[in-house]
Parts: structure tokens; sequence; C-alpha cells
């Protein structure tokens, strides 16, 4: 039992000749409090796998539970509540809405949700991501890292069940990078917050507490993370095939 | 680079045309415009030629000036000179014919013209001069007798044989129907009533015994109408206008068409080229957002090699295919709007003949063509000039800015510039002398210049009036308010102009509003304060005078005090323009009117009124230098001068302006010297109601006298006058509706950029119905933006242009209830606006719009 369950998701684009099988017949599970690492080539269907696990997406056929709920009969308006609720993203290009400050984006979800922020729990969160100082600024007047713990805190906010990240690291330098991955595994160790990351950075996944591999839509390895070497062997282990 | 901006047009159709819809309307009005003018001159002139076609030489009163608004009426012509016309050699035939206004009254009741068009009485000519056709009975041969045009007989089911009343100066005449008849092959000129009756019945009942309006004359055979003419016209005194038939039609056709060309087509010209700047504010935003957007297109363009030239040139190439294509579209809608503007003006009581709808090259299809591409292309040089200035290397980077140019810093002081020269300049225009053209020419540059100040200016309005007007939205609605508050300000200089382009719109509505209020404030206002009858009382077509008869009945009244005929017309005066002189009798008066004198004078002055005394109004003093004391030259229509005395001065340039002379003396100014005003005060203690029920009955015999009190007055008044501002606000709809597309082409693009933002919200738990409303309340927040900008230029430049009319009386009046409803207008119309682009935002795939580059 996890958080996250998966059952025989398959992912079809397209029809006919032409069509795409994206995802094959993937089954998992998260456990709660666990980080998740979701690796594999382009092309391997990591990212529709992140999308349909985050009601982004529909599956073509298999289901997928959120902390219990079946997902995938829900109807745009459900899908819409369980992301605000139980789901916080953390995207590659930071997406955060260049009219608003740091500390405005972070609330927006709770905004959005109409839900009056807890105080305390709102401080925490700038503090954890060591925003402190810049919460004032605007995205434009913020570095790429500085935007991403924005987006990094805007998830944690809500308190969801699960956080996405989808390449978070893919457009920043690798110190700064190395400096986002640590906030996120702070934030997971503090708040026993369930994360999903999808990366194609060994050195990204080996924070992680597991490691998933993709080929072809199908899940090829899923291992503990040791380190970024463990990593790198299994990787060139799975293409060497 | 031809072949690419057409498929840059192809594959963004609809913005393609939202934006040709910006011109598409303005041209279709300009385009309308000379439809329907054209259409009203053909048929005047399809009139007047049937009237003179069998018409050889025609015989009228010379008039000793030009016929103005609101004019005199030229006198009759003895007809004695009917007879010395037939013995000249060479005339065949000569008839006189008299021409008057009246009505039937069928059942009592007084049978109005359609639309304000006149209630006719014509004497019946004969062959060959009756160019009419009958269509049942015959003409009137005897005494009491009448024929009616076809149109009249059908609206009130009139048949031969039917007894009716015929209005005239001697009251209601009972009369036999004996014919009815077409004019020409037509039932109706525009909503006329026709009522033709014998030469000797409309001589004795119109105040013609032994008189002729005109005389009509057919020559023998061999001898042409202008030698003709030239015979006649040797042997009649110099007062005689002696012209042919065709000339005859000719000046009458080229006086309506004076009129159209003077007042009817530059005004709705003028509502044209408001809606053709609108579409121009819109056309700007939509090419600077679209340049904005296409940065790293056009930098991609420099990089394989693209001259600048050469991406000028695309947007502009592609800015000419808008222009034209809209234009042409404009052009053949214009028909359409003809049309639609013929149905209102029948509408809201404007009868007009119109002929068949014909479109000429010039000016119906070229002048809006030209407009219509050439402002297309200059509201899309500035854009089009930036896309030149996108650096090669912003293809490879994200969110290269454009450098602002030496030109940017200067823009606040330029555009404030801009505002008060415009402002200025109305201001000018209104008080400034000089032709006519001119000065209105001068208003509307002035007014078009404070418009592009404003909207320059207001760039820098946008943020705290967008902080003001959201602040309620985002206490109240949360993140979709404060949401939608941003976003306005986030882009100011494209939230300005997309609020200009509505701002124009409502700015015109503001400022008629103002100045029209002020107008019937004015005119209220002064008969609040001078006035002090109980009725006031007036024909019920327009220009036509009470009947001496009535007044005598009304003094009858018991319980009546005084009942006043007040007769007025128009003379020249000395060698300049001409102005209005006022026939009252001084003695009563002052019991129905309170004097503001001037100089000392008081009401003692009315009882040394005699002979050639006149009282005369400030304004007419100071434009003709007259002190008391002096003297003045007036001519009357007729030609006749009279030197007048002045021997007091009195203020009311609203209800008397000119001069006031005693009765006796006005008849001599005028050959109608019945009143057009009969007012009546009761005697104290009187009981009002039962008063005024026994003077309506008392008028019954003169059922073409409208006898209202004055309350009923005032509101019938102010109900013609909103009747002139509700065609207004129709006209400027068009302009609304343009600005309209405007916001929805400017949000529809906005969403379109905000895409991956969109996909965010969405992503972390917005509903659809948040964005819908995030996108509605911007949307609202920028329409009453441009509102809030709207009513403050259209009251400065109503309050400017009210400063130059402050000497006839007019006040500036603001009509707070209307300002708001405009408001509210706006507000809607935002709302209104957003409901397509929020319908797209709200439909955008998640998963695709966060990917969205």
């Amino acid at each position: 039992m996890g958080v996250i369950e998966a059952r025989d998701v398959t992912r079809r684009y397209g029809e006919g000749g032409a069509a795409v099988d994206a995802l094959r017949g993937i089954s998992l599970d998260v456990a709660a409090g666990q980080f998740a690492a979701v690796m594999g080539p382009s092309g391997s269907g990591k990212s529709t796998l992140m999308h349909i696990l985050a009601g982004l997406d529909r599956p073509t056929s298999g289901t997928v539970a959120i902390d219990g709920t079946e997902i995938t009969g829900l109807n745009d308006k459900q899908l819409t509540l369980l992301r605000r609720h139980n789901i916080g993203f953390v995207f590659q290009f930071f997406n955060l809405l260049p009219t608003l400050t740091a500390e405005e984006n972070i609330l927006l979800p709770l905004q959005i949700a109409g839900s009056k922020p807890e105080h305390e729990w709102v401080e925490s969160v700038i503090e954890r991501v060591g925003l402190g100082d810049r919460r004032r600024h605007r995205p434009a007047e913020l570095s790429g890292g500085q935007q991403q713990r924005v987006a990094i805190a805007r998830a944690l906010v809500s308190r969801p069940t699960v956080i996405f990240a989808d390449e978070p690291t893919g457009n920043l330098d690798s110190a700064t990078g190395a400096e986002i991955l640590a906030v996120l595994r702070e934030a997971v160790d503090t708040y026993q917050q369930t994360t999903v990351m999808v990366t194609h950075d060994a050195g990204a996944a080996a924070i992680a507490d597991r490691a998933l591999f993709l080929a072809d839509g199908l899940i090829v390895r899923d291992a503990p993370c040791k380190d970024a070497g463990d990593i790198m062997a299994i990787l060139a282990d799975l293409s060497a095939r | 680079m031809t072949r690419y901006a057409l498929r840059s047009m192809a594959s963004h159709k609809l913005r393609t045309a939202l934006t040709a819809i910006a011109i598409v309307l303005g041209t279709a009005m300009m385009a309308g415009t000379f439809v329907i003018t054209d259409q009203i001159r053909n048929a005047f002139s399809d009139i007047f030629g049937t009237s003179f076609a069998g018409t050889d030489v025609y015989l009228s009163r010379r008039p000793a000036f030009g016929n103005g608004t609101g004019g005199a009426q030229v006198g009759p012509l003895p007809a004695s000179l009917i007879g010395r016309v037939r013995a000249i050699d060479g005339v065949s035939k000569a008839d006189g014919q008299i021409q008057a206004i009246g009505s039937l009254v069928v059942h009592g009741k007084y049978l109005s013209s359609q639309g304000g068009a006149p209630n006719l009485v014509v004497s019946t000519l004969p062959k060959p001069f009756n160019e009419n056709t009958l269509v049942d009975g015959h003409y009137p041969n005897g005494p009491n007798q009448v024929a009616l045009i076809q149109q009249t007989a059908d609206d009130h089911d009139l048949k031969v044989g039917q007894h009716v009343g015929l209005t005239t100066l001697q009251g209601v005449k009972p009369v036999t129907i004996v014919g009815v008849f077409q004019f020409g092959d037509v039932s109706s000129i525009g909503g006329s009533t026709i009522i033709a009756t014998t030469f000797s019945d409309a001589q004795r009942w119109y105040d013609r015994v032994g008189k002729t309006s005109t005389i009509s004359v057919d020559g023998e055979p061999g001898i042409s109408p202008a030698a003709l003419k030239r015979r006649i016209g040797a042997q009649l005194p110099h007062w005689v206008k002696v012209q042919t038939g065709t000339e005859a039609a000719k000046e009458q056709t080229d006086e309506i068409s004076g009129a159209i060309n003077s007042f009817f087509t530059p005004a709705l010209l003028a509502f044209a080229g408001a809606a053709v700047l609108v579409g121009a504010f819109v056309i700007f935003n939509t090419f600077s957002i679209t340049v904005a957007q296409r940065m790293r297109e056009f930098a991609m363009l420099r990089t394989i090699g693209a001259m600048r030239r050469q991406v000028l040139s695309t947007v502009l190439g592609e800015a000419l295919m808008v222009g034209v294509m809209a234009s042409v579209i404009g052009i053949l809608a214009g028909v359409g709007f003809a049309k639609l503007l013929g149905a209102l003006f029948k509408a809201i009581g404007f009868g007009l003949p119109l002929a068949g709808i014909s479109v000429h090259a010039w000016p119906g299809v070229i002048v809006p063509l030209a407009v219509g591409v050439l402002v297309t292309l200059a509201a899309s040089f500035a854009p089009a000039r930036r896309a030149t200035r996108v650096p090669p290397i912003a293809a490879l980077r994200e969110g290269a800015v454009l450098p602002r140019t030496w030109l940017s810093r200067f823009t606040p002081y330029i555009a404030g510039l801009a505002l008060l020269a415009g402002i200025l300049l109305v201001f000018q225009g209104v008080t400034g002398s000089g032709p006519t053209t001119q000065r209105l020419l001068t208003i509307a540059g002035g007014a078009i210049l404070s418009f592009i100040g404003l909207a320059m200016v207001s760039r820098y309005l946008i943020r705290p009036l967008a902080r003001a007007i959201g602040w309620p939205l985002s206490i109240g609605r949360g993140a979709s308010g404060r949401l939608a508050r941003e976003n306005t300000t986030r882009n100011t200089g494209r939230t300005a102009v997309t609020a200009a382009a509505l701002m124009i719109g409502i700015g015109l509505v503001v400022f008629f509003s103002v100045l029209i209020n002020g107008f019937k404030q004015s005119f209220i206002g002064s008969i609040d304060e001078s006035i002090t009858s109980n009725l006031i009382i007036q024909s019920h077509s327009q220009g036509n005078p009470v009947p001496e008869d009535a007044v005598r009945a009304a003094q009858g009244v018991p319980g009546v005090d005084t009942a006043l005929g007040v007769a007025f017309t128009q003379v020249k005066i000395g060698h300049g323009g001409t102005d209005a002189a006022n026939g009252i009798d001084p003695a009563t008066l002052p019991r129905l009117y309170k004097f503001q004198w001037q100089k000392g004078g008081s009401d003692a002055l009315l009882g040394r009124l005699h002979g050639d005394d006149a009282l005369v109004e400030e304004q007419f003093a100071k434009s003709h230098h007259l002190a008391p004391g002096d003297t003045f030259q007036v001519t009357s229509i007729d030609g006749r001068h009279v030197t007048m005395h002045e021997i007091g001065q009195y203020k009311d340039p609203v209800l008397f302006s000119g001069f006031m002379v005693s009765r006796g003396t006005y008849s001599e100014l005028t050959t109608d010297h019945n009143p057009q005003v009969l007012l009546v005060r009761y005697a104290s203690g009187t009981d009002e109601n039962a008063t005024t029920r026994a003077v309506r009955q008392a008028l019954k015999p003169f059922p073409d006298v409208n006898v209202q009190t004055n309350s009923e007055f005032k509101d019938s008044f102010s109900k013609q006058i909103n009747q002139l501002l509700y065609l207004l606000y129709i006209l400027l709809a068009m302009s609304v509706v343009i600005s309209l597309f405007g916001i929805v082409n400017t949000l529809a693009l906005s969403v379109f950029e905000r895409t991956r933002e969109i996909g965010m919200l969405r992503a972390i738990g917005t509903t659809r119905f948040q964005l819908r409303q995030t996108i509605l309340y911007e949307s609202v927040i920028t329409a009453i933006i441009g509102g809030i900008l709207g009513i403050v230029i259209g009251v400065v430049l109503a309050w400017v242009v009210s400063l130059g009319f402050r000497s006839s009386g007019i006040v500036f009046a603001i009509p707070y209830g209307q300002v708001i409803v405009s408001l509210i207008v706006a507000a809607i119309a935002g709302a209104v606006a957003a409901a397509f682009p929020a319908r797209r935002a709200a439909r955008l795939n998640v998963l695709e719009a966060l990917q969205y580059e």
C-alpha cells in the first residue's frame, strides 16, 4: 500500500498504424514519505507517467489511485480539486507568475483554494527553502535557483499528498542544481513529504530513496539509490542491453 | 516576403478577422453615409423633377435673403399677376397655386404626417402642370372638396365620399374627399400628408384672398422655356422670381443637397470617423502585441539574412492586405448600414424620402477604401518599425526585450502636450471666428488630438486606476480578482490602448450627453425662470402658426387672465446675417414673462414700445454694436426695409433672441402674422385643472393646436431632445462595438501569450471557472478604466465647448445619471468582450499549455 498506486497503466497516442504506445503496462506503489526518482532516456515514457500520476493526463487503460482515491474516472473539476489539495508541482522552467512577488507566488495555491495561510507554516516553508530575504522580489529579480526555491515552497505550502518535480534541475547549472536537490531532500526529510521526481540526471536521482528506470514504456528496473555511480552503472547496463 | 505575410495572416485567421472587423465597421458607416445621402438627394431630385415636369416657367416671390433654418416663409404674389402673365405673347396657359400647411381632422383627431414630414395643403393645378396620377375619384372642382395622396388615404383608411375636416387658418372646415392620387407614380413622399383643394378654397382658408403662392406657366409650341422666361421676366417687377421649370427643380434640389452636404453628410461622417479612429487604436494595439509575440520569428528572419526593410514590409504588407480586405467588406456592408440608418431615422421620427440604392465609385467607394487602407497602414506603422529593431540575437534568447528609443523618454511630455493642445484647439474652434466648416474641422482635429494624447498619458494612470478599480475584486473575489488586477498592470501600454479605444466611444457619448443636457437645462431653466403662464400652446405641425381665432377663443374662457400670441420670424439685419424678430403685445407680455432688463431698463419701457421701437436682446446688441437710442436696418423676407429704433435691452438668449417689436410693427416684417406660440395665464384663485379642461374644450375647433401645461411642454421638449440623444447613442454604439472587438483581440492575444502560465495555474488547482473569472475581471477592469477616461475627457471637452456657447445662454450641466449609466455600459461591454477569450483560456489543455513554448 502506498499513497500512489498505479496498476497496469498504458497510454497510447494516436490511432491505427500511427499509434504510439508511450506506456505499455506500468504498475507501481510509492509509499508515504518516500522520495522516488523516475529515470529513463527521452521517449522512455517517464514524463507521460508523471502526467498520468499527477492527474494531468488520462491513461488509455489501467488505474491510478492517489491516497486511496481512484483518479482515472474523475471529471475535470474533480481532477482540478485533486491537484489543488493533493498534488504539488515543481517545473523545469519554474513557471512563476511574473506579476507576483516571491511570497505571493508561494501563497498562490492557498489563494486559489480560498484557504487562509497559517502564518507559522508559511514562515517555516519560506525559511526551509532559504528565501527569507528575497520574499518581496518578483521573479524577474531572482536568479534561476531562487526562482526554483520559490516553486518548491509553492509546492510545499498546501501540504500536498505528493509533489511531482519535472526535471527540477534541468534549467540550472550544476552547482545551483545541487542546492535545489538538497532543498528537496531536506523538505522530504523534514515534512515526510512524498515526492516523485522525473530526471535524466543520475546525480539528481542519487539523492532519492529509490529509482525507477523506464525504457520503451515499461519499468525495467526498480532499485534503492545508493549513489550516482551506482545509478550510472544501472543506466549503462540498461543501454547496453 | 509577400507570400510570407500572406501565410502569416492565413495561419492567424481569427486574429486577422478580429483586426479586420475594427476597420470593416468604420468603413461601412462611411460607405453607408454616402449611400443614404445619395438616396435622399435622388429622392428629392425625383420629387422636384416630377413637380416641374409640365412647367415651362415658374413664378414665385423673390426672397430678400437666403432662407436660413427656422426660416421665414416667402410671401405670396398678387393673384392679378396671373392675368398679366396670361396676356404675354407666347404664354399658352398660366395658373396659380397656393401652398400652405394643414391636415385632415377625422373623428376629431388631427392626422399628423409620419416622422415629422410636413403636412401640406396645395391647391389643385390643371394639366399640364399637374403631374399627379388619379387613383380614385376626381380632383376637387367645387367648394369644400379635397383629394389626398394615396399613402394618407391608406394609412387612415379614408375613402372617396367620406366627410372629414380640414384645418385652416379659420378653424376646421368641413370637406368631402373626392379623389385619391399618387405623386407622379409614387404613393408617398417621405411620409408627408398632401391634401389638394380648389384654388379659391385655399385662398379663402389660408389667408390668401387675391393672392397666389406661385404661378406655373406653359408656353406656346415653338417657344423655348428659356426664351419665355426672359420675355416674362422683362415685363414683371423685380420682386417676382422668374425661373424655367428645370431651373426651379434644380434650385429646390440644390437647396436640399446643400442642407445634406453641409450638415447631414458631415455629421454622419463624423460618427464614421470616430468609428475609424477607434479602429485605428485597435489595429495599433493588435499589431503591437503580435509584433512583440513574433519577436523570435523576426529575429530568425534577420539571422537568415532578411533586411530591416524586408521585416518592415512583411508587417506593413500584412496591414495593407487587412486594410484592403476590411475596406472592401466594409463598403459592401455599407449598403446594409444605409438601410439600417433609413429605418432608424424613420423610427425616431425623421421622415425622409429615399430613392433606390445606388453606389458610386466617387465618393462612395474610393473614400472609404482610401481611408480604410491608409488608417490601417498608419496605425500599424509604429509597430512595424518596432519589428525592424528586433536584434537577430533575440532568435536564440528567451525573453529578449526591445531597446527603448531615445524618443520614449519624452513620451509622457509629448502626450501631455498633445492632450492640452487638443483641448485648446477645441476651445479655439468653438470660440474662434471663421467659416463654420473650418471651425468644425478644428474642433474635430482637437478632439482627435486630445483622445490620442489622453490614450498616451493613460499609460501612466493604468497602475493606480487598476489598483483602485480592482481593489474590491481583490478583497471580495480572492485569487481571481487579485490575478486579474495584476494582469491589467502587467503591460500598461497595452491596457492603456485597449482602454483608450473604449474611451473614445464612451467619451463621445458623455460629451454629447453633457452638452445636450446643458442645452436642455438652459431651455427648461429659462422657461421656469421667465415664463409665468399656465399653458404653452403650439401647432402640432412644426412651424405652423396658431390661428388668431384660437387666441381669441382661449381668451374667452372664464378663468383665463391673459392669452397672448407670440410671433417670430427671421429677418435680415443691416447688411449682415439674419436674426429673430419677435412680435409681442407690450401691454400683456409682462404678465406672462419676467424680463431681465439690462442697462437700467424696466417694464416701463414696454409702455413706450410703439411704431418702429424695438427692445433688443443683449447678445444682439453686442453683435450689432447697439446702445439704447441707436437705430438698425431690418429687411423682411419679402424685401421690405424698416429702420428700427432701440429703446432698451433685455437678456434672454434662449427664448427671445434677436429683438422684440409690437405685433403691429411685426406685421410689416412678415406676411404671415399669426403667432407661433400662444401663452395662457389663469386669473389668480382659479381651479387650474378645471380651467385647463375648459381651455382644451374651447380649442376643440382647432385640433391642430397642441394644448400643453408648462410641465407637459417641458416634458415633450425633453422627450424630443432625448430622441436626438438616442440617435447619437446609436451612431456612437458602433465605436463602442469596435472597441469591444479590440478588447476581445487583446485578451485573446494575452491568453495566447500566457498559455504556459495558464497551464501552471490549472496544474496547481485553478478551476476553469476561476480562470474564466480572472479573465472576466481583467476585461471589466480594463473597460472601466476606458469608461472613466472617457467620462473625464467627455466632460472636459463638453465643458470647453459649453464655454463657447455661454453667451447664447447654454449652461454646463452634467447629467450624473447618464454618466453613471455609461460607466455601467462600459463594464458590461467589458464582461461581454471577455466571454470568448475566457472560454478559450478555460478550454486549454493543461498538459499542452504547460509544454507550450
